[in-house]
């Protein structure tokens, strides 16, 4: 079989290239149009192995957004869920990855949430074979990124909050932190079902993970479902304070930020203000705010890190202990209000800090 | 073995020989009987590269057999007949040793070819007539001219044109740029992929954190503005049960003020009703108007009793009289009259 010349190809895929079998492990793929209805018609051989081919061509072909609009437009997406129910393992694994790859466009989101789908997708979060399993949730964890996915996702908060507990068990860490960012995705549009069933505790164990991943999600989750008092409340009562603090001396950047970020919203309360001037959190915030690296783009992946501290600074200097030690340390948020910071976002949260020190009765 | 030899006298009267090629015989080292070499059938002929008579090489410097003094001349046969076995069998184990050209490969065949410079057409015709002549032996030898043969044979020439050489290079380059651009152009597109998601994400991340940041900052000030509310309510709250109290208090001094004065002359007044009403009485007035005065009362108005009847009786008297003097009286009026 010889390469068809360049000259005669209107797309730049070699996936294009008919008739080729290049790979063994991937059905030969039609030309023009006829691509996709070719290969979703292998779909419904009774030979797995065919069918395992056909959907490795498909996962190739998905990639050009081209395919993808004629894969969603032409309504083949509902003859996926006859195979995400297959008997063979690799085929639902296979199939996973397909949605995978299908979601990170908006029409296909679209189509895949009015769809049954995500009814199959749920039932798959059980399945026996882990690779599926850690598929099902990437998927997941995709559609949650978008706030229509998050509300649809949210009649199944209870069920991942039973997953979480499950997978301390295993030690699935990619599943862990799939199903942690999944559910502060969900929390965010509204933390109420996560919190009712015991989210607090649960994600307040995974904080000390011995996976960073892990232990950013976790701290992520945290920091989501803490905007609501009664969490806020959880949250002292809980003792998950000490644990957050220890946290900010992390090595990790994100995970820093995601604490700063969870501490921030607890010293709303007064209770957690007072807790946290207990557990001396205020010199480790202090010393965050003073770090400059000089790479920018530290800076950058550092900016969420600085917010949160300031905002955290803020609410604890609403207390008059917190305050008359804020007072000593003015000097360091004036500096961060002013002109040499890049960030105007920064600026701003410095100044409020610095009204909030500087307020009298 | 019949050959063909033609002497003959040529048209000018000059003497030509021509004969085939024949293969040399090997002669025997004795001499045959006359009888048994007519009847030697099967002769075997020797190769002409090593046939001991032929000459080869360098023919100046020749081997002077004519000059050999007849009774050393079986000592040197002996000699050279060691020497020939010596190198015979030196021949036999070289050629056994030595692997002779493989087979042509099928559709092929072996063809031997000369490569000097220049051809030679390789024949068989022997030297027949010999001359020597010698030089001056003081004198230089000249340099050995150059050995050109003469041209003999056909020419025949090839010539490989511009193009029809397969430059391995040349061709190979559209093939390895088809198959080199198409995988960078794979890779670029999955790369470009992948980066626009990790734009996608960033942007997103960025958002959130600003998000979280605000969203921080609206429930601290959402907290603030609840804990003002509430003190301030709590403060008023306060201050409004102040108020009341004080109000309280003021009422309960003006009632007990009030009270007091009203209460001050209820004693009196108390009694004095009592006494209006008759509480405080004197047992003998008492006595004297419930027994006494009634009786008096009542003999009084027994006593009236008796008057007013006398009076009424006295009333019906007159009013009878009156009665009966009336018309009496009437008549009277009447009559004076008239």
């Amino acid at each position: 079989p010889t390469i068809p010349p360049t000259t005669s190809e209107p797309t730049l895929d070699i996936s294009e290239m008919t008739g080729v079998h290049i790979d063994p492990s991937r059905a030969p793929v039609a030309f023009g149009r006829l691509a996709i209805p070719e290969l979703f018609a292998q779909l419904v051989e009774p030979d797995a192995a065919r069918r395992l081919r056909a959907l490795a061509s498909l996962c190739d072909l998905t990639h050009d957004p081209e395919r993808l609009y004629q894969v969603v437009s032409e309504g083949f997406l509902d003859q996926l869920e006859v195979l995400l129910k297959d008997g063979d393992a690799a085929v639902r694994t296979r199939t996973c990855e397909l949605l995978h790859l299908v979601t990170s466009h908006n029409i296909a989101r679209q189509a895949l949430l009015s769809s049954p789908l995500l009814a199959r997708l749920s039932q798959l979060l059980d399945d026996p074979s882990p690779l599926c399993r850690t598929r099902a949730h990437r998927v997941m964890n995709s559609l949650a990124l978008l706030p229509a996915g998050a509300k649809a996702l949210q009649a199944l908060v209870p069920k991942l909050m039973l997953k979480l507990q499950e997978e301390q068990e295993e030690k699935e860490e990619e599943v862990q932190a799939l199903l942690l960012s999944t559910l502060s995705c969900c929390s965010r549009l509204d933390a109420a079902p996560a919190l009712s069933h015991r989210g607090v505790t649960l994600i307040g164990r995974k904080l000390s993970h011995a996976c960073s991943n892990i232990r950013r999600e976790a701290a992520g989750a945290m920091m989501a479902l803490s905007v609501i008092v009664i969490a806020m409340s959880q949250v002292c009562e809980a003792a998950v304070l000490p644990v957050l603090a220890d946290l900010l001396r992390d090595q990790d950047v994100d995970v820093q930020a995601n604490a700063a970020g969870a501490i921030m919203n607890t010293v709303v309360i007064t209770t957690g203000k007072h807790q946290c001037l207990e557990l001396d959190v205020l010199p480790v915030l202090l010393e965050l705010l003073s770090q400059r690296k000089p790479d920018v783009e530290e800076e950058q992946r550092r900016k969420a890190l600085v917010l949160y501290s300031l905002r955290a600074l803020t609410s604890l200097a609403e207390a008059p202990e917190g305050r008359r030690r804020l007072l000593l340390q003015l000097p360091l948020l004036v500096g961060r209000s002013e002109p040499p910071e890049e960030d105007a976002d920064i600026r701003r949260a410095a100044r409020t800090a610095v009204n909030v020190v500087t307020w009298t009765p | 073995m019949s050959f063909v030899s033609r002497n003959q006298k040529g048209t000018n009267g000059t003497y030509t020989f021509s004969s085939r090629p024949r293969p040399v015989e090997n002669r025997s080292k004795y001499r045959e009987k006359q009888t048994e070499k007519a009847e030697k059938a099967h002769s075997t002929y020797g190769n002409i590269m090593y046939d001991r008579r032929v000459i080869r090489g360098n023919t100046y410097a020749q081997r002077f057999l004519s000059t050999m003094v007849q009774e050393d001349l079986a000592e040197m046969q002996r000699q050279q007949e060691l020497r020939r076995r010596a190198i015979a069998q030196k021949n036999k184990t070289k050629e056994q040793l030595r692997s002779s050209t493989p087979e042509a490969v099928q559709g092929r065949k072996h063809n031997v070819v000369q490569t000097e410079l220049y051809l030679e057409e390789l024949s068989y015709n022997i030297e027949l007539s010999h001359i020597e002549c010698q030089t001056d032996p003081l004198l230089d030898r000249p340099a050995t001219p150059l050995f050109i043969p003469a041209k003999s044979g056909k020419d025949v020439a090839t010539q490989i044109e511009d193009g029809e050489l397969f430059d391995f290079d040349r061709e190979v380059q559209p093939l390895l740029e088809v198959l080199i651009g198409k995988t960078i152009e794979q890779s670029l597109l999955e790369v470009m992929e992948e980066e626009e998601l990790a734009c996608l994400r960033a942007q997103q991340r960025a958002f959130q954190e600003l998000r979280n940041a605000e969203l921080a900052e609206v429930q601290r000030l959402q907290e603030q503005e609840r804990r003002h509310r509430e003190e301030k309510e709590r403060r008023i709250a306060q201050q409004r049960e102040a108020l009341r109290m004080e109000k309280e208090t003021v009422e309960k001094i003006a009632a007990r003020a009030y009270t007091q004065q009203y209460l001050a002359d209820l004693v009196p007044t108390v009694f004095q009703s009592l006494r209006i009403h008759g509480f405080f009485y004197d047992p003998v007035e008492k006595d004297i108007e419930t027994n006494f005065f009634p009786w008096l009362m009542a003999e009084v108005n027994s006593k009236l009793e008796k008057r007013n009847a006398a009076r009424q009786l006295l009333d019906t008297l007159i009013h009878d009289v009156a009665q009966k003097k009336l018309p009496l009286y009437t008549n009277l009026e009447t009559r004076p009259e008239k």
